[in-house]
């Protein structure tokens, strides 16, 4: 395969001296070599993972017996079955609800605390902190805040205000908001430091040519920060989006019940959840493998709009 | 780079010497009532860890009173190791501190925090080291397929890892991995978008210095290790905390392939704690575990600030 590589490419970096054949040979060798750790475990635990999971799902299978074809059976299955249209309109509305508070919560956050002084560094560790500490142990610290006795912190400070203590976790219209209020606490810091970095990048000179003009902060917000800030809310929206779709640790750790994952009455049911719910607890394993699927492409449209979008962008 | 180190660029910076002043002034303290909610909700970020930290130091009785105290009356570590619970009797008021359980563990719970950062630090060293040959090689060699390669692991950025979850556990299932340290490094090593990221930032790097080493006749090991590490090694250390965190708080992938007691990590450690007490004297326990499991990341985050969050602008910017 090397061999004929050489015979037919001219070696960009072929510089004086190196002509000989032979040398090339053991070069391109060489190059594949350092390939191969990569390649090797790139393609055992991601491509051929991928090519099996939409072959699984194409099949009933226990982990036991062998795969048994079903055709589309389980998609099929996929859009009757009441538990995961739950659980994807659940991921929706969650999705819609964390990314618009999120990012709208983090990008005031970095415009005000965007400075190098002393305070606004210690704000931005301060909104940071979530991001670097371990997340069962934040989700465990949550349940607890969120206990259903008089003694637990949201209904202690709900007490002040004359409120009688709320069983947060164990009120199906309350779960939804409970995660999105943790998803937004815990993940603006980090959108907050992505959007420091974006606006840092935006020439200062802009925004003295503006107040020349008499530009009000509000206009020069309009007219300089917003638009020039695009691809990094792009990226922000996507990935905060993307990460929003595969939550999974809030509904194990802090919803679940006895008999299963997803909260009261299924209240906090999302996809991976789901997923994991009939792959590893029901070995259900050709039906999660078609729900895996569904997530794959719900997240493959995404990521397309984002270059659509992207690719609008450079070109406007 | 992409991330550009400016001056502060705040938009009241006394810029404009004499008479703007006193305006600059004005807008400045506007500005800053503008920001009192924002202070505000910095109060509630510290409040949850403050609750987490005085509950793990609270002796049972506080934990449950009502109404719960914000100060801890009377500090105790019993959470962690309580002096009086016997193992025989089943005394209410003294549950197991969190080191007098696991006590079928080597190491009882520190097994657990030894298993997580071994395990985050040698998926970390693996991985940059396979993505920076697999980077050196997509942007420094003209080699046949390079570019669809390049192609393949673009693509691949799109894939959520869950949808490989099922098979990928068939795979390290099929090989004897489950339940050992293999089933959880191998699986994690390459990671498309370290590769992604390296490729950008190498891209940015003339060819010069690896054309000179190789004229002075530098073979290809050699001047990845030589030349292209020590260039990359913003990039490294960026990406190196990057999966270093994501590592640390992994969860749906050991909860999958840990079945005994001793090969837990930090996360299912704490998960199992969650699920096996439930009552609210095991609280200042699950509290103490958790507190412990997160303090080595705050406390490495709070000595590294500024690589950390420059870490996460520069991967947030290369996208």
């Amino acid at each position: 395969m090397a061999t004929a590589a050489v015979d037919r490419r001219k070696g960009r970096h072929t510089g004086p001296g190196l002509g000989s054949a032979a040398r090339r040979v053991r070069r391109d060798m060489t190059s594949y070599l350092m390939l191969l750790p990569f390649l090797a475990l790139f393609t055992g635990f991601l491509v051929w993972p991928l090519i099996n999971s939409l072959y699984l799902s194409l099949t009933t299978f226990n982990g036991v017996k062998p795969p048994r074809f079903v055709g589309l059976a389980n998609f099929r299955r996929l859009l009757q079955d009441e538990r995961f249209l739950h659980a994807l309109s659940n991921t929706l509305v969650y999705v819609l609800a964390a990314v618009v508070l999120t990012s709208g919560f983090a990008l005031a956050l970095a415009l005000a605390f965007r400075g190098q002084g002393w305070g606004d560094r210690v704000m931005r560790t301060i909104f940071f902190l979530p991001s670097v500490t371990s997340t069962i142990a934040l989700f465990l610290m949550w349940r607890w805040i969120f206990a259903a006795e008089d003694y637990g912190l949201a209904n202690t400070v709900f007490g002040w205000f004359g409120g009688d203590p709320v069983a947060w976790l164990a009120t199906p219209s309350l779960t939804v908001p409970v995660m999105v209020l943790m998803a937004t606490w815990s993940g603006m810091g980090y959108a907050m430091v992505i959007f420091v970095a974006g606006l840092n990048t935006i020439p200062e000179e802009y925004y003295e040519a503006a107040r020349i003009d008499g530009a009000t902060t509000w206009q020069q917000f309009r007219g300089i920060t917003l638009p020039l800030l695009r691809p990094v809310t792009t990226y922000v929206v996507v990935t905060t989006m993307i990460a929003a779709f595969q939550v999974f640790e809030a509904v194990y750790i802090v919803f679940r019940q006895v008999s299963n994952v997803g909260g009261v009455l299924d209240s906090g049911l999302m996809i991976v959840p789901y997923l994991y719910d009939m792959g590893f607890t029901k070995f259900q394993l050709g039906y999660a493998s078609a729900i895996a699927w569904a997530l794959f492409l719900i997240i493959f449209v995404i990521s397309l709009v984002q270059l659509r979008i992207g690719r609008a962008m450079r070109e406007l | 780079m992409v991330v550009r180190t400016r001056p502060p660029a705040s938009r009241t910076a006394p810029a404009a010497p004499g008479g703007t002043r006193g305006r600059l002034r004005g807008r400045r303290s506007r500005a800053g009532w503008a920001k009192a909610p924002l202070h505000l909700l910095a109060i509630t970020m510290i409040v949850p860890f403050y609750w987490m930290v005085i509950t793990a130091f609270k002796p049972v009785s506080e934990i449950t009173r009502n109404p719960p105290s914000f100060v801890p009356e009377s500090p105790t570590t019993v959470g962690y190791h309580d002096p009086r619970w016997r193992p025989d009797a089943d005394n209410p008021g003294h549950v197991a501190g969190l080191f007098q359980r696991f006590t079928e563990v080597d190491l009882g719970f520190w097994r657990f925090a030894v298993n997580s950062v071994v395990i985050a630090t040698v998926i970390t060293v693996l991985a940059l080291l396979a993505a920076s040959l697999a980077a050196y090689v997509i942007t420094k060699h003209d080699i046949r397929g390079r570019r669809v390669i390049f192609l393949m692991i673009l693509g691949s950025m799109m894939i959520p890892w869950q949808a490989t979850l099922v098979p990928n556990y068939l795979v390290v299932r099929n090989l004897g991995w489950v339940d050992s340290y293999l089933g959880y490094i191998v699986p994690a090593i390459p990671k498309a978008f370290v590769v992604f990221f390296l490729v950008q930032y190498l891209r940015s790097i003339p060819d010069d210095l690896i054309e000179a080493a190789r004229i002075d006749g530098a073979g290809e090991w050699r001047i990845w290790w030589q030349v292209v590490m020590p260039l990359l090694r913003p990039a490294l250390a960026a990406m190196s905390i990057f999966v270093m965190l994501n590592e640390w708080n992994n969860f749906l992938w050991p909860l999958i392939i840990v079945e005994s007691d001793q090969m837990a990590n930090l996360p299912v450690a704490l998960a199992r704690l969650n699920s096996a007490f439930t009552g609210a004297q095991h609280m200042g326990v699950i509290m103490a575990a958790s507190l412990l499991a997160s303090l080595p990341t705050v406390v490495f985050f709070l000595l590294f600030q500024k690589h950390f969050t420059r870490g996460i602008a520069m991967s947030g910017l290369k996208g």
